[in-house]
Protein backbone atom coordinates (compact mmCIF):
# COMPACT_ATOMS: atom_id res chain seq x y z
CA UNK A 1 0.00 0.00 0.00
CA UNK A 2 2.72 2.44 1.08
CA UNK A 3 4.78 1.49 -1.92
CA UNK A 4 1.88 2.29 -4.23
CA UNK A 5 1.40 5.68 -2.64
CA UNK A 6 5.07 6.56 -2.91
CA UNK A 7 5.14 5.35 -6.51
CA UNK A 8 2.17 7.54 -7.43
CA UNK A 9 3.85 10.49 -5.73
CA UNK A 10 7.05 9.99 -7.70
CA UNK A 11 5.02 9.60 -10.92
CA UNK A 12 3.15 12.82 -10.20
CA UNK A 13 6.39 14.73 -9.69
CA UNK A 14 7.83 13.36 -12.94
CA UNK A 15 4.63 14.27 -14.79
CA UNK A 16 4.70 17.79 -13.37
CA UNK A 17 8.23 18.19 -14.72
CA UNK A 18 7.23 16.76 -18.09
CA UNK A 19 4.28 19.16 -18.38
CA UNK A 20 6.54 22.06 -17.49
CA UNK A 21 9.05 21.11 -20.16
CA UNK A 22 6.56 20.61 -22.98
CA UNK A 23 5.03 23.94 -22.03
CA UNK A 24 8.36 25.61 -22.77
CA UNK A 25 8.56 23.96 -26.18
CA UNK A 26 5.11 25.15 -27.20
CA UNK A 27 5.87 28.71 -26.19
CA UNK A 28 9.03 28.93 -28.29
CA UNK A 29 7.54 28.41 -31.75
CA UNK A 30 4.31 30.33 -31.24
CA UNK A 31 5.21 33.49 -33.20
CA UNK A 32 3.87 36.88 -32.22
CA UNK A 33 0.24 36.75 -31.11
CA UNK A 34 -1.32 40.23 -31.08
CA UNK A 35 -4.27 39.18 -28.93
CA UNK A 36 -1.88 38.86 -26.00
CA UNK A 37 -1.83 41.30 -23.12
CA UNK A 38 0.73 44.08 -23.24
CA UNK A 39 3.19 43.73 -20.38
CA UNK A 40 4.00 47.27 -19.39
CA UNK A 41 7.48 47.84 -17.91
CA UNK A 42 8.16 51.04 -16.05
CA UNK A 43 10.96 52.57 -13.98
CA UNK A 44 10.60 53.18 -10.27
CA UNK A 45 9.01 56.31 -8.86
CA UNK A 46 11.54 59.13 -8.55
CA UNK A 47 13.65 58.01 -11.53
CA UNK A 48 14.62 60.89 -13.83
CA UNK A 49 13.84 58.80 -16.91
CA UNK A 50 10.36 58.00 -15.64
CA UNK A 51 9.71 61.61 -14.64
CA UNK A 52 10.69 62.88 -18.10
CA UNK A 53 8.84 60.12 -19.94
CA UNK A 54 5.49 60.56 -18.20
CA UNK A 55 5.70 64.32 -18.58
CA UNK A 56 6.48 64.31 -22.31
CA UNK A 57 4.05 61.55 -23.25
CA UNK A 58 1.37 63.05 -21.02
CA UNK A 59 0.82 60.22 -18.54
CA UNK A 60 -0.01 62.87 -15.94
CA UNK A 61 -3.10 64.60 -14.67
CA UNK A 62 -3.60 68.39 -14.54
CA UNK A 63 -1.40 68.63 -11.43
CA UNK A 64 1.49 66.78 -13.09
CA UNK A 65 0.78 63.68 -11.03
CA UNK A 66 2.18 60.44 -12.41
CA UNK A 67 -0.66 58.21 -13.64
CA UNK A 68 1.36 55.19 -14.84
CA UNK A 69 -0.80 52.08 -14.46
CA UNK A 70 -0.19 50.22 -11.21
CA UNK A 71 -0.12 46.98 -13.20
CA UNK A 72 3.21 48.01 -14.73
CA UNK A 73 6.19 45.88 -13.77
CA UNK A 74 8.75 48.11 -12.06
CA UNK A 75 12.47 47.75 -12.77
CA UNK A 76 14.96 50.01 -11.05
CA UNK A 77 17.61 50.31 -13.74
CA UNK A 78 17.97 50.82 -17.48
CA UNK A 79 19.53 47.37 -17.73
CA UNK A 80 16.65 45.81 -15.81
CA UNK A 81 14.15 47.24 -18.29
CA UNK A 82 16.21 46.03 -21.26
CA UNK A 83 16.66 42.51 -19.90
CA UNK A 84 12.97 42.18 -19.14
CA UNK A 85 11.89 43.43 -22.57
CA UNK A 86 14.50 41.25 -24.32
CA UNK A 87 13.16 38.20 -22.49
CA UNK A 88 9.45 38.82 -22.90
CA UNK A 89 7.82 39.03 -26.34
CA UNK A 90 4.80 40.99 -25.19
CA UNK A 91 6.40 43.69 -23.09
CA UNK A 92 7.07 47.36 -23.73
CA UNK A 93 9.48 49.65 -21.89
CA UNK A 94 11.47 52.86 -22.19
CA UNK A 95 15.17 53.62 -21.78
CA UNK A 96 17.72 56.32 -22.45
CA UNK A 97 18.58 56.45 -26.17
CA UNK A 98 22.29 56.45 -25.27
CA UNK A 99 21.89 52.97 -23.69
CA UNK A 100 20.00 51.37 -26.57
CA UNK A 101 21.53 48.24 -28.10
CA UNK A 102 20.40 45.49 -30.45
CA UNK A 103 18.94 43.12 -27.83
CA UNK A 104 15.67 45.05 -28.12
CA UNK A 105 13.80 46.97 -30.81
CA UNK A 106 13.21 50.71 -30.57
CA UNK A 107 9.81 51.74 -31.93
CA UNK A 108 9.17 54.68 -34.20
CA UNK A 109 7.09 57.34 -32.51
CA UNK A 110 4.61 59.12 -34.82
CA UNK A 111 6.54 57.55 -37.72
CA UNK A 112 9.87 59.05 -36.63
CA UNK A 113 12.78 56.74 -35.90
CA UNK A 114 14.55 57.09 -32.55
CA UNK A 115 17.96 58.36 -33.64
CA UNK A 116 20.26 61.11 -32.40
CA UNK A 117 19.68 63.10 -35.62
CA UNK A 118 15.91 63.05 -35.23
CA UNK A 119 16.18 64.09 -31.60
CA UNK A 120 18.43 67.00 -32.57
CA UNK A 121 16.10 68.16 -35.34
CA UNK A 122 13.22 68.01 -32.91
CA UNK A 123 11.21 65.51 -34.99
CA UNK A 124 11.52 62.74 -32.38
CA UNK A 125 9.36 64.03 -29.61
CA UNK A 126 10.42 62.04 -26.54
CA UNK A 127 13.61 63.80 -25.47
CA UNK A 128 14.77 65.35 -22.26
CA UNK A 129 17.57 67.65 -21.20
CA UNK A 130 20.52 66.66 -19.06
CA UNK A 131 21.01 69.53 -16.64
CA UNK A 132 23.74 70.64 -14.33
CA UNK A 133 22.80 72.98 -11.52
CA UNK A 134 24.81 75.01 -9.05
CA UNK A 135 24.49 77.87 -6.60
CA UNK A 136 25.28 81.40 -7.77
CA UNK A 137 28.43 81.67 -5.66
CA UNK A 138 30.27 78.99 -7.62
CA UNK A 139 34.06 78.72 -7.14
CA UNK A 140 36.36 79.90 -9.97
CA UNK A 141 37.46 76.35 -10.61
CA UNK A 142 33.96 74.90 -10.78
CA UNK A 143 32.93 77.77 -13.05
CA UNK A 144 35.81 76.90 -15.33
CA UNK A 145 34.69 73.26 -15.41
CA UNK A 146 31.18 74.36 -16.38
CA UNK A 147 32.69 76.47 -19.16
CA UNK A 148 34.62 73.43 -20.34
CA UNK A 149 31.46 71.29 -20.43
CA UNK A 150 29.71 73.90 -22.55
CA UNK A 151 32.73 74.45 -24.83
CA UNK A 152 33.28 72.90 -28.24
CA UNK A 153 35.53 70.19 -26.73
CA UNK A 154 33.07 69.37 -23.97
CA UNK A 155 30.12 69.12 -26.32
CA UNK A 156 32.15 66.90 -28.66
CA UNK A 157 32.57 64.45 -25.75
CA UNK A 158 28.81 64.56 -25.18
CA UNK A 159 28.21 63.56 -28.82
CA UNK A 160 30.81 60.78 -28.69
CA UNK A 161 28.79 59.19 -25.89
CA UNK A 162 25.61 58.92 -27.92
CA UNK A 163 23.86 62.03 -26.67
CA UNK A 164 23.01 65.20 -28.49
CA UNK A 165 25.04 68.36 -27.91
CA UNK A 166 23.02 71.14 -26.33
CA UNK A 167 24.82 74.01 -28.05
CA UNK A 168 27.69 74.92 -30.37
CA UNK A 169 30.23 76.02 -27.79
CA UNK A 170 33.37 78.07 -28.16
CA UNK A 171 36.90 76.75 -27.93
CA UNK A 172 38.11 76.12 -24.35
CA UNK A 173 41.53 77.20 -23.11
CA UNK A 174 42.90 75.66 -19.90
CA UNK A 175 42.89 78.08 -17.01
CA UNK A 176 45.64 76.58 -14.87
CA UNK A 177 43.46 76.57 -11.72
CA UNK A 178 43.89 73.77 -9.19
CA UNK A 179 41.66 72.17 -6.55
CA UNK A 180 38.78 69.75 -6.10
CA UNK A 181 35.28 69.75 -7.54
CA UNK A 182 32.45 67.55 -6.22
CA UNK A 183 29.74 66.59 -8.73
CA UNK A 184 26.67 64.60 -7.63
CA UNK A 185 23.41 63.45 -9.14
CA UNK A 186 21.69 61.48 -11.88
CA UNK A 187 22.87 57.97 -12.67
CA UNK A 188 21.99 58.60 -16.33
CA UNK A 189 24.27 61.64 -16.58
CA UNK A 190 27.12 60.07 -14.61
CA UNK A 191 28.75 58.10 -17.49
CA UNK A 192 29.13 61.16 -19.72
CA UNK A 193 30.15 63.31 -16.72
CA UNK A 194 32.96 60.85 -15.98
CA UNK A 195 34.28 61.27 -19.52
CA UNK A 196 34.04 65.05 -19.22
CA UNK A 197 35.86 65.03 -15.89
CA UNK A 198 38.60 62.79 -17.29
CA UNK A 199 39.18 65.14 -20.22
CA UNK A 200 39.17 68.20 -17.95
CA UNK A 201 41.66 66.65 -15.55
CA UNK A 202 43.84 65.84 -18.56
CA UNK A 203 43.87 69.50 -19.59
CA UNK A 204 44.36 70.94 -16.11
CA UNK A 205 47.01 69.44 -13.85
CA UNK A 206 46.24 69.49 -10.15
CA UNK A 207 42.47 69.30 -10.52
CA UNK A 208 40.55 66.35 -9.13
CA UNK A 209 36.86 65.84 -9.76
CA UNK A 210 34.83 63.58 -7.51
CA UNK A 211 31.62 62.21 -9.04
CA UNK A 212 28.85 60.74 -6.90
CA UNK A 213 26.15 58.82 -8.73
CA UNK A 214 23.18 59.30 -6.42
CA UNK A 215 20.12 60.12 -8.54
CA UNK A 216 18.69 63.37 -9.89
CA UNK A 217 16.78 64.46 -6.81
CA UNK A 218 19.64 63.65 -4.47
CA UNK A 219 22.00 65.60 -6.74
CA UNK A 220 19.82 68.70 -6.66
CA UNK A 221 19.56 68.43 -2.87
CA UNK A 222 23.35 68.11 -2.61
CA UNK A 223 23.84 71.24 -4.73
CA UNK A 224 21.31 73.19 -2.65
CA UNK A 225 22.86 72.08 0.63
CA UNK A 226 26.35 72.75 -0.66
CA UNK A 227 27.65 69.22 -0.16
CA UNK A 228 28.32 69.15 -3.91
CA UNK A 229 29.55 72.00 -6.12
CA UNK A 230 27.56 70.87 -9.11
CA UNK A 231 24.39 68.73 -9.24
CA UNK A 232 23.36 66.62 -12.25
CA UNK A 233 19.74 66.00 -13.23
CA UNK A 234 18.32 63.89 -16.05
CA UNK A 235 15.08 65.87 -15.95
CA UNK A 236 13.90 69.46 -15.92
CA UNK A 237 14.45 71.24 -12.64
CA UNK A 238 11.46 71.59 -10.36
CA UNK A 239 10.30 75.11 -9.56
CA UNK A 240 11.52 74.81 -5.98
CA UNK A 241 14.97 73.92 -7.30
CA UNK A 242 15.02 76.70 -9.89
CA UNK A 243 14.48 79.27 -7.15
CA UNK A 244 17.78 78.40 -5.46
CA UNK A 245 19.94 77.06 -8.27
CA UNK A 246 21.28 78.26 -11.58
CA UNK A 247 21.29 75.61 -14.27
CA UNK A 248 22.64 74.81 -17.72
CA UNK A 249 21.52 72.21 -20.24
CA UNK A 250 24.63 70.18 -21.13
CA UNK A 251 23.10 67.58 -23.44
CA UNK A 252 19.86 66.27 -24.86
CA UNK A 253 18.94 62.60 -24.51
CA UNK A 254 16.18 60.84 -26.37
CA UNK A 255 14.05 58.24 -24.60
CA UNK A 256 13.55 55.17 -26.76
CA UNK A 257 10.34 53.17 -26.47
CA UNK A 258 11.46 49.56 -26.72
CA UNK A 259 9.75 46.24 -27.43
CA UNK A 260 10.91 42.66 -27.93
CA UNK A 261 12.50 41.84 -31.28
CA UNK A 262 9.72 39.31 -31.98
CA UNK A 263 7.16 42.10 -31.81
CA UNK A 264 5.68 42.87 -35.27
CA UNK A 265 4.69 46.40 -34.39
CA UNK A 266 7.06 49.09 -35.69
CA UNK A 267 5.36 52.36 -35.06
CA UNK A 268 3.21 53.84 -32.27
CA UNK A 269 1.58 57.23 -31.91
CA UNK A 270 2.05 59.30 -28.77
CA UNK A 271 -1.62 58.62 -27.96
CA UNK A 272 -1.07 54.86 -28.19
CA UNK A 273 1.93 55.00 -25.87
CA UNK A 274 -0.02 57.20 -23.49
CA UNK A 275 -3.00 54.83 -23.45
CA UNK A 276 -0.73 51.81 -22.92
CA UNK A 277 0.96 53.41 -19.93
CA UNK A 278 -2.36 54.62 -18.54
CA UNK A 279 -3.61 51.04 -18.72
CA UNK A 280 -6.43 51.91 -21.17
CA UNK A 281 -5.06 49.73 -23.95
CA UNK A 282 -4.18 46.28 -22.69
CA UNK A 283 -3.70 44.05 -25.75
CA UNK A 284 -1.42 44.43 -28.75
CA UNK A 285 -4.18 44.15 -31.40
CA UNK A 286 -5.67 47.42 -30.14
CA UNK A 287 -2.65 49.38 -31.39
CA UNK A 288 -1.97 47.48 -34.60
CA UNK B 1 49.59 39.18 40.35
CA UNK B 2 50.56 39.88 36.80
CA UNK B 3 48.69 36.82 35.64
CA UNK B 4 45.46 37.95 37.28
CA UNK B 5 45.59 41.42 35.79
CA UNK B 6 46.20 39.92 32.36
CA UNK B 7 43.18 37.70 32.92
CA UNK B 8 41.15 40.72 33.95
CA UNK B 9 42.31 42.54 30.84
CA UNK B 10 41.34 39.67 28.56
CA UNK B 11 37.99 39.43 30.32
CA UNK B 12 37.44 43.04 29.41
CA UNK B 13 38.38 42.38 25.78
CA UNK B 14 35.94 39.50 25.59
CA UNK B 15 33.19 41.57 27.16
CA UNK B 16 33.86 44.37 24.69
CA UNK B 17 33.46 41.91 21.84
CA UNK B 18 30.22 40.67 23.33
CA UNK B 19 28.81 44.17 23.72
CA UNK B 20 29.67 45.13 20.13
CA UNK B 21 26.70 43.24 18.78
CA UNK B 22 24.38 44.76 21.38
CA UNK B 23 25.72 48.18 20.52
CA UNK B 24 25.11 47.52 16.84
CA UNK B 25 21.49 46.53 17.54
CA UNK B 26 20.91 49.66 19.63
CA UNK B 27 22.42 51.87 16.93
CA UNK B 28 20.32 50.24 14.21
CA UNK B 29 17.16 50.64 16.30
CA UNK B 30 17.98 54.26 17.00
CA UNK B 31 18.73 55.13 13.38
CA UNK B 32 15.71 53.36 11.93
CA UNK B 33 13.21 54.62 14.47
CA UNK B 34 14.49 58.19 14.67
CA UNK B 35 14.42 58.36 10.87
CA UNK B 36 11.04 56.75 10.36
CA UNK B 37 8.82 57.45 13.33
CA UNK B 38 8.62 61.28 12.88
CA UNK B 39 7.45 60.71 9.32
CA UNK B 40 4.78 58.23 10.41
CA UNK B 41 3.56 60.69 13.06
CA UNK B 42 3.37 63.47 10.52
CA UNK B 43 1.73 61.46 7.79
CA UNK B 44 -0.59 59.51 10.09
CA UNK B 45 -0.09 55.93 11.18
CA UNK B 46 -3.43 54.80 9.81
CA UNK B 47 -2.92 56.45 6.40
CA UNK B 48 0.57 55.01 6.20
CA UNK B 49 -0.26 51.43 7.17
CA UNK B 50 -3.69 51.17 5.57
CA UNK B 51 -3.30 53.45 2.55
CA UNK B 52 -3.56 51.49 -0.70
CA UNK B 53 -1.94 54.04 -2.98
CA UNK B 54 1.83 54.49 -3.29
CA UNK B 55 2.50 57.60 -5.40
CA UNK B 56 5.50 59.33 -3.84
CA UNK B 57 6.04 61.80 -6.71
CA UNK B 58 2.51 63.17 -6.77
CA UNK B 59 1.35 66.43 -5.23
CA UNK B 60 0.21 65.70 -2.61
CA UNK B 61 2.18 62.46 -2.45
CA UNK B 62 0.50 59.24 -1.37
CA UNK B 63 2.51 56.91 0.87
CA UNK B 64 0.21 53.95 1.56
CA UNK B 65 2.16 50.76 2.21
CA UNK B 66 -0.75 48.34 2.63
CA UNK B 67 0.01 46.77 -0.79
CA UNK B 68 3.59 46.10 0.33
CA UNK B 69 2.56 44.70 3.72
CA UNK B 70 0.02 42.52 1.95
CA UNK B 71 2.63 41.50 -0.63
CA UNK B 72 5.19 40.49 2.00
CA UNK B 73 2.63 38.48 3.96
CA UNK B 74 1.04 36.67 1.01
CA UNK B 75 4.38 35.85 -0.56
CA UNK B 76 5.70 34.50 2.74
CA UNK B 77 2.54 32.52 3.40
CA UNK B 78 2.63 30.80 0.00
CA UNK B 79 6.36 30.16 0.41
CA UNK B 80 5.71 28.52 3.78
CA UNK B 81 2.87 26.41 2.38
CA UNK B 82 5.18 25.20 -0.39
CA UNK B 83 8.41 24.97 1.58
CA UNK B 84 7.44 23.62 4.99
CA UNK B 85 6.16 20.17 3.94
CA UNK B 86 9.24 19.62 1.78
CA UNK B 87 11.55 20.90 4.51
CA UNK B 88 10.04 18.93 7.39
CA UNK B 89 9.79 15.71 5.38
CA UNK B 90 13.39 16.14 4.22
CA UNK B 91 14.48 16.62 7.81
CA UNK B 92 12.56 13.49 8.89
CA UNK B 93 14.14 11.52 6.08
CA UNK B 94 17.63 12.73 6.95
CA UNK B 95 17.17 12.00 10.64
CA UNK B 96 15.39 8.65 10.54
CA UNK B 97 15.32 7.01 7.10
CA UNK B 98 18.41 8.03 5.18
CA UNK B 99 21.27 5.54 4.89
CA UNK B 100 24.72 6.78 5.90
CA UNK B 101 26.32 7.00 2.47
CA UNK B 102 23.47 9.08 1.02
CA UNK B 103 23.48 11.26 4.14
CA UNK B 104 27.11 12.15 3.49
CA UNK B 105 26.08 13.57 0.12
CA UNK B 106 22.74 15.12 1.08
CA UNK B 107 23.82 16.98 4.19
CA UNK B 108 26.66 19.00 2.59
CA UNK B 109 24.34 19.82 -0.33
CA UNK B 110 21.79 21.32 2.04
CA UNK B 111 24.49 23.24 3.88
CA UNK B 112 25.71 24.55 0.56
CA UNK B 113 22.18 25.78 -0.22
CA UNK B 114 22.33 27.96 2.86
CA UNK B 115 25.55 29.54 1.69
CA UNK B 116 24.54 30.52 -1.83
CA UNK B 117 24.16 34.33 -2.12
CA UNK B 118 20.55 35.39 -2.56
CA UNK B 119 21.22 37.28 -5.77
CA UNK B 120 22.35 33.98 -7.31
CA UNK B 121 19.02 32.42 -6.30
CA UNK B 122 17.31 35.42 -7.87
CA UNK B 123 19.16 34.99 -11.11
CA UNK B 124 18.35 31.27 -11.15
CA UNK B 125 14.66 32.11 -10.70
CA UNK B 126 14.83 34.75 -13.42
CA UNK B 127 16.19 32.36 -16.05
CA UNK B 128 14.43 29.15 -14.97
CA UNK B 129 11.22 29.78 -13.02
CA UNK B 130 10.10 32.99 -14.75
CA UNK B 131 9.99 31.53 -18.30
CA UNK B 132 8.21 28.44 -16.94
CA UNK B 133 5.58 30.58 -15.21
CA UNK B 134 5.17 32.66 -18.35
CA UNK B 135 4.21 29.55 -20.29
CA UNK B 136 1.88 28.27 -17.60
CA UNK B 137 0.08 31.44 -16.55
CA UNK B 138 0.88 33.94 -19.32
CA UNK B 139 1.86 37.52 -18.60
CA UNK B 140 5.44 38.36 -17.67
CA UNK B 141 5.97 35.32 -15.47
CA UNK B 142 6.91 37.67 -12.64
CA UNK B 143 4.26 37.02 -10.03
CA UNK B 144 3.57 35.92 -6.47
CA UNK B 145 3.86 32.22 -7.28
CA UNK B 146 7.27 32.65 -8.93
CA UNK B 147 8.62 34.61 -5.99
CA UNK B 148 7.06 32.18 -3.51
CA UNK B 149 8.60 29.13 -5.18
CA UNK B 150 11.95 30.90 -5.03
CA UNK B 151 11.47 31.78 -1.37
CA UNK B 152 10.33 28.24 -0.58
CA UNK B 153 13.65 26.98 -1.97
CA UNK B 154 15.58 29.62 -0.05
CA UNK B 155 14.02 28.81 3.33
CA UNK B 156 14.59 25.05 2.92
CA UNK B 157 18.08 24.97 4.52
CA UNK B 158 16.84 26.87 7.59
CA UNK B 159 13.87 24.56 8.07
CA UNK B 160 15.73 21.34 7.31
CA UNK B 161 18.72 22.12 9.53
CA UNK B 162 16.74 23.09 12.63
CA UNK B 163 14.03 20.46 12.21
CA UNK B 164 16.59 17.73 11.74
CA UNK B 165 18.46 18.57 14.91
CA UNK B 166 15.23 18.81 16.90
CA UNK B 167 14.10 15.41 15.59
CA UNK B 168 17.49 13.95 16.45
CA UNK B 169 17.33 15.38 19.98
CA UNK B 170 14.11 13.49 20.79
CA UNK B 171 15.18 10.84 23.37
CA UNK B 172 15.68 7.49 21.69
CA UNK B 173 13.50 5.84 24.37
CA UNK B 174 10.39 7.39 22.72
CA UNK B 175 11.20 5.59 19.51
CA UNK B 176 12.23 2.36 21.21
CA UNK B 177 9.11 2.41 23.37
CA UNK B 178 6.75 2.69 20.42
CA UNK B 179 8.66 -0.02 18.54
CA UNK B 180 8.38 -2.16 21.66
CA UNK B 181 4.62 -1.64 21.63
CA UNK B 182 4.50 -3.08 18.13
CA UNK B 183 4.58 0.03 15.91
CA UNK B 184 6.41 -0.15 12.61
CA UNK B 185 9.45 2.10 11.99
CA UNK B 186 7.39 4.60 9.94
CA UNK B 187 4.58 4.67 12.46
CA UNK B 188 6.97 5.24 15.34
CA UNK B 189 8.70 8.10 13.54
CA UNK B 190 5.57 9.82 12.22
CA UNK B 191 3.30 9.49 15.24
CA UNK B 192 5.72 9.52 18.18
CA UNK B 193 9.06 11.13 17.31
CA UNK B 194 7.75 13.95 15.08
CA UNK B 195 5.10 15.18 17.54
CA UNK B 196 7.73 15.10 20.28
CA UNK B 197 9.93 17.38 18.15
CA UNK B 198 6.98 19.67 17.41
CA UNK B 199 8.22 22.83 19.07
CA UNK B 200 11.66 22.60 17.44
CA UNK B 201 10.00 22.18 14.08
CA UNK B 202 7.72 25.14 14.72
CA UNK B 203 10.72 27.29 15.66
CA UNK B 204 12.39 26.30 12.41
CA UNK B 205 9.29 27.38 10.51
CA UNK B 206 9.23 30.72 12.32
CA UNK B 207 12.88 31.35 11.46
CA UNK B 208 12.06 30.39 7.87
CA UNK B 209 9.27 32.97 7.86
CA UNK B 210 11.76 35.55 9.13
CA UNK B 211 14.15 34.73 6.34
CA UNK B 212 11.39 34.86 3.71
CA UNK B 213 9.97 38.19 4.85
CA UNK B 214 13.40 39.81 4.93
CA UNK B 215 14.59 38.50 1.57
CA UNK B 216 15.24 41.28 -0.93
CA UNK B 217 17.73 40.90 -3.72
CA UNK B 218 16.33 37.65 -5.08
CA UNK B 219 12.72 38.76 -4.85
CA UNK B 220 13.32 42.09 -6.58
CA UNK B 221 14.28 40.28 -9.77
CA UNK B 222 11.20 38.10 -10.05
CA UNK B 223 8.28 39.70 -8.21
CA UNK B 224 7.29 42.35 -10.76
CA UNK B 225 7.32 45.05 -8.07
CA UNK B 226 3.93 46.62 -8.78
CA UNK B 227 2.79 48.68 -5.79
CA UNK B 228 -0.82 47.52 -5.68
CA UNK B 229 -2.82 44.82 -3.94
CA UNK B 230 -2.89 41.89 -6.38
CA UNK B 231 -6.21 40.22 -7.12
CA UNK B 232 -4.72 36.81 -7.87
CA UNK B 233 -1.60 34.79 -7.21
CA UNK B 234 -0.53 35.17 -10.83
CA UNK B 235 -0.16 38.94 -10.48
CA UNK B 236 3.06 40.73 -9.60
CA UNK B 237 3.59 42.18 -6.17
CA UNK B 238 5.91 44.46 -4.24
CA UNK B 239 7.22 43.61 -0.80
CA UNK B 240 8.36 45.90 2.02
CA UNK B 241 12.01 45.08 1.39
CA UNK B 242 11.94 45.59 -2.37
CA UNK B 243 10.07 48.88 -1.96
CA UNK B 244 13.02 50.27 -0.01
CA UNK B 245 15.72 49.03 -2.37
CA UNK B 246 13.88 50.03 -5.56
CA UNK B 247 13.42 53.66 -4.73
CA UNK B 248 16.17 54.59 -2.28
CA UNK B 249 18.59 55.73 -4.99
CA UNK B 250 16.39 58.52 -6.29
CA UNK B 251 14.36 59.33 -3.21
CA UNK B 252 14.55 62.73 -1.56
CA UNK B 253 12.83 64.49 1.34
CA UNK B 254 9.49 62.97 2.36
CA UNK B 255 9.90 60.10 -0.10
CA UNK B 256 13.16 59.07 1.56
CA UNK B 257 11.63 59.32 5.01
CA UNK B 258 8.70 57.20 3.83
CA UNK B 259 11.18 54.51 2.77
CA UNK B 260 12.88 54.59 6.16
CA UNK B 261 9.42 54.37 7.73
CA UNK B 262 8.84 51.30 5.57
CA UNK B 263 11.97 49.87 7.17
CA UNK B 264 10.44 50.60 10.59
CA UNK B 265 7.39 48.50 9.69
CA UNK B 266 9.63 45.71 8.42
CA UNK B 267 11.71 45.92 11.58
CA UNK B 268 8.61 45.60 13.75
CA UNK B 269 7.59 42.53 11.73
CA UNK B 270 10.99 40.93 12.33
CA UNK B 271 10.82 41.78 16.05
CA UNK B 272 7.40 40.15 16.27
CA UNK B 273 8.63 37.03 14.52
CA UNK B 274 11.62 36.81 16.86
CA UNK B 275 9.39 37.34 19.89
CA UNK B 276 7.16 34.47 18.79
CA UNK B 277 10.27 32.36 18.24
CA UNK B 278 11.49 33.06 21.78
CA UNK B 279 8.08 32.27 23.28
CA UNK B 280 7.88 28.96 21.43
CA UNK B 281 11.42 28.12 22.50
CA UNK B 282 10.80 28.99 26.14
CA UNK B 283 7.71 26.83 26.20
CA UNK B 284 9.87 23.91 25.03
CA UNK B 285 12.30 24.39 27.86
CA UNK B 286 9.62 24.39 30.53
Amino acid sequence: MKRIISLTLVLMIIMAFAVGCTGTDNGADGGFDTSQTINVISREDGSGTRGAFVEIVGIVDENDNDLTTVDAVVQNSTNGVMTTVAGDEYSIGYISLGSLNDTVKALKVEGVEATAENVKSGEYKIARPFNIAFQSGLSELAKDFVNFILSAQGQAIVEENGFIAALDGEEYTPSGLTGTIVVAGSTSVTPVMEKLAEAYEGLNDGVSIEIQSTGSSAGMTAAMEGSADIGMASRDLKDSEKEVLEYEVIAIDGIAVIVNKENTIEDLTMDDIRSIYLGEITTWDEVE
Amino acid sequence: MKKISFEGFMKGVFMLCATTSILAIILICYFIFSGGVPFIMEYGLKEFLLGTSWRPSNTPPAFGILPMIFGSLVMTLVAVVLGVPIGVLTATYLAKFCDKRLYKILKPCINLMAGIPSIVYGFFALVVIVPLMKDVFGGTGMNIITASILLAIMILPTIIGLSESSIKSVPNSYYEGSIGLGASHERAVMTVVLPAAKSGIISSIILGVGRAIGETMAVILVAGNQPRIPNSLTKGVRTLTTNIVLEMAYAADAHREALIATAVVLFVFILLINAIFLIVKRRTLN
